[in-house]
């Protein structure tokens, strides 16, 4: 029993994880309308980009965040610029097509720049344990979670309080719409664009001192998780996606528990071929769009 | 509609017509000697496979790097007997039709006289059939694969094989040394993970070692948070990772954050000070087997490992150490050859090379082409690697 | 959804936009020219075109050349089968690695255990395939768009971690070695030169019979899909058959391809069926254009050429590629041949420039 509470908080800390990808990944299908596989770089310039911060400038958790937030928020629009204003009226997959080249440019560039060696991540914060409920959790698990709670928090806050928010669920809801209600749909989409990305930017972040290293190619993996969880989740629902992100987080590390490692990014898939042959629509309420 | 298929049919008839005829010129020599180039070159030049851009960009930069110093330090040296050696590096991205290709194209520059490389298994393999035919010498510093070696006369290894280092682990790391009772394997699934698993749990049971889990995983894993719980829960005292030095990194750190106390071996990564430097202090006492130690005790190998620090900007693992031997290997066998340098000639000489010493330890290759290895067991102690016994100690 | 507004806030660089429509239009009166020329000398036009192909291996004397020759055709066979899925029923495939590897293990597995020869394998690999791909079309009729990809990625990647790990039949992560060459009258068929053969018939095979489908019955319902399933469905077109049989024909050719492939190395593993690869095929097909019988050979012939001619980049060539393909869906979202119909394809009546609004629509829901 006590091993499968263990392989639940395993799975809890990764969903989290993947939850915030997926969020932010939800939030920039919603708002462009257009899917992307440029994510999981996104994730990793993020990851880079704290990475320096620490480097360079100190181990502060929040310098980290910041750094990775505002570093993906530029990302956002370069790739925003590049691969969704000019394609908004054209077939999908020209965009997509566009986002697995950014995917390699961002990919590729980041093997020159960087290097394409592994680098130790430093560790913002020190490794404790801690009993929460007799379940024996370290303090990485707990920043992490906490980080992803915070931020969804504060997404919703935006969604729901602020005439930004407000102007995001329309532009992400119906564009057509919004346009003639006099809300500037192009920049309202960059925006909400940057923030997916940025949200994106900070769970590469979280991923690298939670694995405590960091590497240009880590963002394919990450970037299908992403997807695969928003995908769950309905695609355009951030908080259908965070629960999509936490259950494959949970299925994958359970589906290990039972059987091979080896399997582990089966189990995800076939979990997800399963809820959408049952529910086309994955998690999300929302039927049609 | 009749004239597609009458098309087609004519199509069919000439197909018949050309195969019956023969295959076309450019078939493969008859004889793959006098494909060579000849001995008055100006150079020597060997084209290098690597992964330069792709997933194991890394791996590739080492083998760029590590190549090219053997090359200047040799040229710096006078070159072989006055001839200079040229380095041709090719991108194969870590792709088998990539590199397939290349080595389509290698065989048919008659200038280049072997390769060095490919760096997986699967590439060398796809390019055995090719540089075979073309009679063309492909020195893999990687290549691990147990039947990759034997497709064919010109393929060659020095990785070592796993059927002498996983026993050797078994018996003398984990059993003699070690004294372990209860051990938990990890490894990667690869074929040189494969391999060496297969042959650790063959040798381990032979000896009668208690291994209480064996769990594999995919390449380019990074949360080893569950298969590191569902291990422990067999309560093994010693792990033995069968991995890369990233991977073992990795692992080491989520133990710690597991605050898991057992205690670690590796078979693979050797003496990289990669591994330190991702996992510091999570790797004290790690045990491992190398045929060869970068250790400042090690004076040639310290200073070779300073010097592609300063060039690739990254701590040197086993792969560059390999990669570095193999131009000295060309190198012994081109100063071997009597008569004119081709590249069958260098075939013969690979072949039939006694007495080489490289820095990863003395090669010398058997029939199929590559080469069983010596072990030594190493330490990390205070964030360094420390020697625990030598070469004999499989004789005392 | 259209988002027809949203074209007008585009801000119109006027200089670049004439340039652009400027080389666009260039590029169309070239097409439309040679499409004029071949239309009223199909036959021999045709014929030389074969006849050139065949005498290649003779003009050009290098099995480098000939390897870059065998590595288009099979793409074009690959990305052409793509091109049937997401082309013409406008369903969205982004898994096409997986039957690509149903069709290499098949063979590999086949010849290597029960000796089998290579030319029946060829089409029990590709039946191996279409089973594959009709039990992946089952579950995946309902969904559409962006979950239907999502879907294929999914079995793709499961199909390769099952041969990764099915070490009994699959060999697991060793692989398959030792793949016999086929032979062709006591003819043993192993250099590209030689094996260009195989891969051009299987080429002329493809385009020809896919031809032909598309102009039938089957293709013209494919078609009407694309354009409007619920259209289709209520003209009373079985959409649910005919996507399931397009799905099947598609897997059919990855798996006739999979089969030329694997006697070629003589050597296959997991690893070389990747996603990547599958991406590989799809920027063929768009980059070549889809929806056009000859698109996505023209996009293997360009993709394959750009990443041998580039080879010089070193470690750029790579961004290079990628700015490449940014580029050219800047330039010709359509696709090179995208501008005009296909000139296989289909009756002139049904020609039109390729839309692909209706799969847009259906994967925006």
């Amino acid at each position: 029993m006590e091993y499968f509470i263990a392989q639940i908080v395993n799975g809890l800390a990764q969903g989290s994880i993947y939850a915030l990808m997926a969020i932010g990944y939800s939030v920039v299908v919603g708002v462009v309308g257009l899917v992307t596989f440029t994510h999981g770089e996104v994730i990793m310039l993020g990851a880079y980009a704290s990475y320096y911060a620490f480097t360079f400038v100190g181990e502060n958790i929040f310098l980290g965040i910041i750094a990775a937030f505002f570093a993906s928020w530029f990302i956002g629009i370069f790739v925003y610029k590049i691969c969704y204003e000019r394609f908004f009226d054209s077939p999908r997959h020209i965009s997509l097509i566009c986002t697995i080249g950014m995917s390699m440019l961002l990919k590729n560039l980041a093997q020159i720049v960087f290097g394409p060696n592994m680098k130790a991540m430093p560790q913002p914060i020190a490794l404790n344990f801690v009993n929460v409920l007799g379940v024996r959790i370290n303090t990485i698990q707990i920043l992490i979670i906490f980080v992803v709670l915070s931020l969804s928090l504060g997404l919703y806050i935006v969604n729901n309080k602020t005439q930004w928010g407000i102007r995001l669920r329309a532009v992400s809801q119906d564009k057509q719409a919004s346009a003639l209600m006099g809300i500037n749909v192009r920049r309202t989409a960059m925006i909400g664009n940057s923030i997916g990305c940025s949200l994106g930017g900070v769970a590469g972040m979280l991923i690298a001192i939670y694995y405590q290293s960091i590497l240009p190619t880590m963002g394919g993996s990450l970037g299908l998780k992403a997807f695969s969880s928003a995908v769950l989740g309905g695609l355009t629902e951030a908080s259908a996606s965070a629960l999509g992100g936490l259950l494959i987080g949970l299925i994958e590390n359970l589906g290990t528990s039972v059987l091979s490692n080896s399997y582990r990014d089966v189990f995800a898939f076939i979990f997800l071929v399963l809820v959408l042959i049952i529910k086309p629509e994955g998690f999300s309420k929302k039927v049609g769009g | 509609m009749k004239k597609t298929f009458t098309v087609l049919t004519a199509i069919l008839l000439v197909l018949v017509l050309l195969a019956g005829c023969g295959s076309p010129a450019p078939e493969e020599p008859a004889d793959p000697a006098d494909n060579g180039a000849t001995g008055d070159a100006e150079t020597y030049k060997f084209a290098v496979l690597a992964p330069i851009t792709g997933n194991y960009a890394e791996y590739g930069k080492g083998f760029e790097v590590a190549t090219q110093m053997a090359a200047d330090e040799i040229n710096d040296a006078g070159g072989i007997d006055g001839v200079m050696i040229e380095l041709e590096v090719f991108d194969s991205q870590g792709e088998p039709t990539e590199s397939a290709d290349i080595s389509r194209r290698v065989v048919e520059d008659d200038e280049i006289l072997a390769v060095i490389g490919d760096f997986s298994s699967s590439n060398a393999m796809a390019n055995a059939p090719i540089l075979g035919d073309g009679g063309l010498v492909q020195l893999s510093p990687t290549a691990s694969h147990p039947d990759y070696a034997g497709m064919n006369e010109y393929m060659f290894s020095i990785m070592g094989r796993q059927d002498s280092e996983a026993p050797f682990f078994s018996t003398h790391l984990l059993q003699r040394f070690k004294q372990a009772e209860a051990v938990g394997v990890i490894y990667i699934n690869n074929d040189w993970g494969e391999s060496a698993h297969a042959n650790l749990t063959r040798q381990a049971e032979i000896d009668g070692l208690n291994i209480v889990a064996e769990e594999n995983y995919v390449e380019g894993e990074r949360d080893f948070n569950s298969l590191l719980t569902k291990v422990r829960s067999t309560n093994p005292d010693t792990l033995a990772l069968i991995m890369h030095a990233n991977d073992v990194a990795l692992v080491a750190n989520q133990i710690a954050q597991m605050d898991w106390d057992v205690d670690i071996t590796a078979l693979g990564p050797g003496t990289s000070m990669q591994i330190i430097e991702l996992a510091g202090e999570n790797v004290e006492g790690l045990l491992l087997s190398t045929p060869f130690h970068i250790t400042e005790e090690n004076e040639e190998a310290w200073a070779w490992a300073e010097e592609f620090r300063s060039r690739a900007n990254f701590e040197p693992t086993v792969h560059p150490a390999v990669a570095y031997d193999t131009v000295y290997l060309l190198k012994a066998a081109i100063e071997n050859i009597d008569g004119e340098v081709t590249r069958d000639a260098i075939r013969q000489e690979l072949q039939d090379l006694e007495g080489f010493v490289g820095l990863t330890g003395p090669i010398t290759f058997n029939e199929a082409g590559d080469i069983t290895r010596l072990y030594l067991i190493m330490r990390i102690e205070d964030g360094r690697f420390v020697q625990e016994t030598d070469f004999d100690y499989i004789d005392q | 959804m259209r988002t027809d507004e949203m074209r007008n806030d585009i801000p119109k660089t006027s200089f670049w936009r004439r340039q652009m429509s400027g080389v666009r239009d260039f590029g169309k009166g070239i097409f439309d020219k040679i499409k004029a020329i071949y239309e009223k000398r199909k036959l021999q036009i045709n014929l030389i075109i074969i006849l050139l192909l065949l005498v290649f291996p003779y003009l050009a004397r290098s099995n480098y050349i000939m390897g870059i020759a065998c590595r288009m055709l099979m793409y074009s066979v690959l990305a052409g089968s793509l091109n049937v899925i997401n082309g013409y029923s406008g369903q969205f495939n982004i898994g096409h690695a997986g039957f690509f590897l149903i069709g290499a293990y098949t063979e590999a597995i086949f010849a290597t255990q029960f000796g089998i020869s290579f030319w029946p394998l060829l089409a029990v690999s590709g039946a191996f395939a279409a089973i594959v791909g009709f039990l992946i079309s089952l579950p995946t009729l309902r969904l559409r768009g962006i979950y239907l990809a999502i879907v294929t990625l999914g079995f793709s990647e499961i199909l390769r971690v099952i041969a990764l790990n099915w070490s009994s039949v699959t060999g697991g992560a060793m692989g398959i070695k030792s793949i016999p060459s086929p032979t062709f009258f006591g003819m043993t068929i192993s250099n590209s030169s030689n094996y260009y053969y195989i891969f051009l018939f299987i080429a002329i095979l493809f385009l020809a019979v896919t031809g032909r489908v598309l102009k039938s019955r089957v293709g013209r319902a494919w078609i009407s899909i694309r354009e409007d399933e619920a259209a289709a469905r209520s003209l009373g077109v079985e959409t649910r058959f005919y996507k399931s049989i397009n799905f099947m024909y598609g897997a059919f050719w990855a798996g006739v391809a999979g089969a030329a492939f694997a006697p070629y190395y003589r050597f296959i593993a997991s690893d070389m069926f990747t996603l990547d690869e599958g991406f590989n095929i799809l920027s063929m097909v768009i980059i070549g254009g889809q929806g056009t019988l000859v698109g996505p050979l023209v996009g293997s012939i360009i993709v394959n050429l750009i990443t041998e001619v580039f080879r010089f980049a070193a470690r750029y060539r790579m961004v290079v590629y990628a700015t490449l393909i940014i580029v050219m869906m800047w330039w010709r979202p359509q696709g090179l041949v995208g501008a005009y119909d296909s000139v296989f394809a289909i009756k002139k009546s049904q020609r039109k420039p390729v839309r692909m609004a209706s799969a847009k629509e259906a994967g925006e829901e």
